[in-house]
């Protein structure tokens, strides 16, 4: 059976509206962008005691759901699962777009936009996880490019390389993403765990998307897809949901036993509203609910339960980055172990950050680029088959 | 392509990867050292030791100099106002008793500098000296230095300062990170920084910079006759500000 790939007519009033809101959204980030370019980080409502704010904890979840790519190329390129071909090339298109949002995200948010451009690439520091992962990001998307072209193509033995070099390489990526935090000094951001639960929680939110994805495109086109192929989606995406819980027990159990972090843990599961993001966004509803829908015999072969399981993974996911960033950053950096600083001229306590709507703007923007690009890509590349299904006889799928 | 062949080319592309990336570190290594500057530099290891027994409580001599001197941004909110260097006071218990003390904090130059560590521009070095220091010609305003810096050292320009008091300090705009430099400055043209002087003039003289690899400097001797403490010595980072009475 031979996979007959098509592009979209792209003439609907449907897909015009789409395009037309994406690049409404683009168009209003811009403005927002240079809004913060002219006045300064501080309109954002960034501080000295807060100074990454949520556009970081959007380009961390916008990297980490580049991970569905990971997971296709994985079964499909290196464990030769060779019936998630059809989606490969959706996959890996997805993951570069979620790279360049990741990327754009991290250049809106520099204080000098303007020198982002050359002296991260003259002057870089090895030592700075900060300069290491925007290239490990660039070296993804290049290998990104090189991977469409051999599916295009249909080189297979190059799909198989570049394939296996993009499974390896996106490792790189979220565990490099991971320590940008992992590897920090703060008290709630120290913990060479973090890295490996950032890999587990992109799987999650990266496999997720490609469930929402494929579903909604293929209905949306009217094309067939086996439930076998989405059954077995959510299957996986429930283990990556157990192991994202199991690091989380672990991480914050380790906070709680240890003496020295143990102000920190009751702050961070019980300070604050991050703690209501982290216990009902995260924990609830972001991953128990997609638990029980997964686990459960009704929900797990249902593709609209696993559709809204995916649904709950991706939002609960975002939590899980606001809770990696800001909550770290709130809590202050201990000076004088077991004293108290009683007066300052700045604020030395926990401090408070709110998402500005200038924040949310610059991320809606950074959305609509990648959406728009991504609406043009259906529209000019032949991203998706006819059909999705199980082949009677692997050996001659693969062709 | 046979495997012999794969491995040939694999191995290649791999070293010739390597050197490329190491000929170019060593290459913009080059530029980031200090050019320019008295290459005695490396002879002398500036830090400071302050003494928390001769500081007043309500004083901010030191503070107002350094504002002045180099030109630092105030604002009324104090989330964006800058302060190179402030005073906090700290409580503590032993025993029943409680203990307060009026603390001095700073930039600790580092011989560890986590900031210096994390900045992906080389932006914020450690200079031969031992002074650590921002090029805001090159800081791109990623902020990971402010996360990293375990003293709250480290502060950013949020917005343009208009009213600049020392005209012969240069001028920083929004959207570059910033910390005491020592008034660098000022001790390569052999004076004392700015909150030093300061604190000399009103007769407190809490406050000394010397250089620690003379045996026979003021700080030296202020280290070796005295019982001194460093704030969280515990993180390795080998702070260079010493407290005595702490």
């Amino acid at each position: 059976m031979k996979l007959e790939f098509t592009r979209i007519e792209g003439n609907s009033f449907e897909y015009r509206v789409m395009m037309i809101v994406f690049a409404a959204f683009a168009v209003a980030g811009a403005l927002a962008t240079w809004w913060v370019i002219e006045k300064g980080i501080w309109v954002t409502g960034m501080h000295n005691r807060v100074p990454w704010g949520f556009l970081i904890v959007m380009a961390i979840y916008y990297i980490g759901l580049s991970a569905g790519s990971l997971v296709i190329s994985g079964l499909y390129g290196v464990f030769g699962k060779i019936e998630y071909k059809p989606f490969a090339r959706i996959a890996v298109y997805v993951a570069m777009l979620f790279l360049i949002a990741g990327l754009l995200s991290i250049m809106t948010d520099q204080g000098r936009i303007d020198r982002f451009f050359v002296q991260p690439f003259v002057f870089f520091n090895l030592q700075s996880m900060f300069s290491i992962n925007p290239m490990l990001y660039i070296g993804h998307i290049l290998i990104c490019i090189l991977y469409l072209w051999a599916l295009f193509y249909e080189k297979k033995k190059l799909t198989k390389v570049v394939a296996t070099l993009a499974f390896g390489w996106a490792f790189c990526v979220h565990t490099g993403t991971g320590a940008i935090f992992g590897f920090g000094a703060r008290l709630l951001y120290e913990s060479p765990l973090l890295p490996a639960s950032f890999v587990a929680a992109a799987m999650a939110s990266g496999t997720a998307l490609m469930i929402l994805l494929i579903v909604t495109l293929f209905k949306v086109m009217d094309r067939y897809l086996d439930d076998e192929l989405i059954f077995w989606l959510g299957r996986f995406l429930a283990i990556t949901v157990i192991v994202v819980l199991y690091f989380l027990f672990v991480e914050n159990a380790y906070r709680a036993y240890v003496v020295e972090l143990r102000q920190a843990a009751v702050f961070y599961l019980f300070g604050g509203y991050h703690s209501l993001l982290f216990w009902f966004g995260l924990i609830l509803v972001g991953l128990v609910i997609p638990l029980f829908i997964l686990f459960n015999k009704k929900g797990g072969k249902s593709i609209r339960w696993i559709v809204l399981a995916s649904c709950l993974v991706i939002f609960g996911v975002l939590c899980e980055r606001y809770v990696i960033v800001i909550p770290g950053l709130i809590h202050p950096p201990e000076l004088f172990p077991g004293m108290e600083i009683t007066h300052s001229i700045v604020d030395e306590g926990i401090s408070t950050y709110h998402i500005s709507f200038l924040e949310v703007l610059q991320a809606l923007g950074v959305m609509g680029v990648i959406g728009f690009m991504f609406g043009a890509g259906l529209k000019y590349m032949k991203l998706l088959p006819t059909e999705a299904r199980i082949p009677k006889h692997p050996a001659s799928a693969d062709s | 392509m046979d495997r012999r062949d794969f491995i040939k080319v694999a191995g290649g592309t791999v070293l010739a990867g390597t050197s490329c990336t190491y000929a170019f570190r060593f290459l913009t290594s080059s530029s980031m050292s200090d050019a320019g500057v008295d290459s005695t530099l490396a002879k002398r290891k500036w830090g400071m030791v302050i003494n928390l027994d001769k500081c007043k409580e309500d004083c901010t001599a030191c503070l107002e100099a350094c504002r002045e001197e180099n030109n630092v941004y105030h604002d009324e909110d104090d989330r964006w106002d800058i302060n190179w260097i402030r005073k906090v006071k700290i409580e503590g218990k032993i025993g029943s008793a409680t203990t307060e003390k009026t603390m001095i904090l700073l930039c600790n130059h580092c011989d560890n500098p986590p900031c210096a560590q994390v900045c992906p521009v080389q932006a914020t070095y450690k200079r031969e000296d031992g002074i650590v220091i921002v090029d805001h010609h090159r800081c791109i305003g990623c902020r990971y230095c402010m996360i990293a810096c375990p003293y709250n050292a480290r502060f950013f320009n949020f917005k343009d300062e208009e009213h600049w008091i020392n005209p012969d300090r240069p001028k920083r705009t929004h959207g570059v990170a910033e910390s005491c430099h020592l008034c660098a400055h000022r001790l390569d043209a052999g004076k004392m920084p700015a909150c030093v002087e300061a604190c000399e003039k009103i007769g407190c003289g809490a406050l000394s910079v010397g250089d620690f690899n003379d045996p026979e400097s003021n700080v030296s001797k202020l280290i070796a006759d005295n019982s001194v403490k460093r704030i969280r010595e515990d993180l390795g980072t080998e702070p260079k500000v010493y407290y005595i009475g702490l």
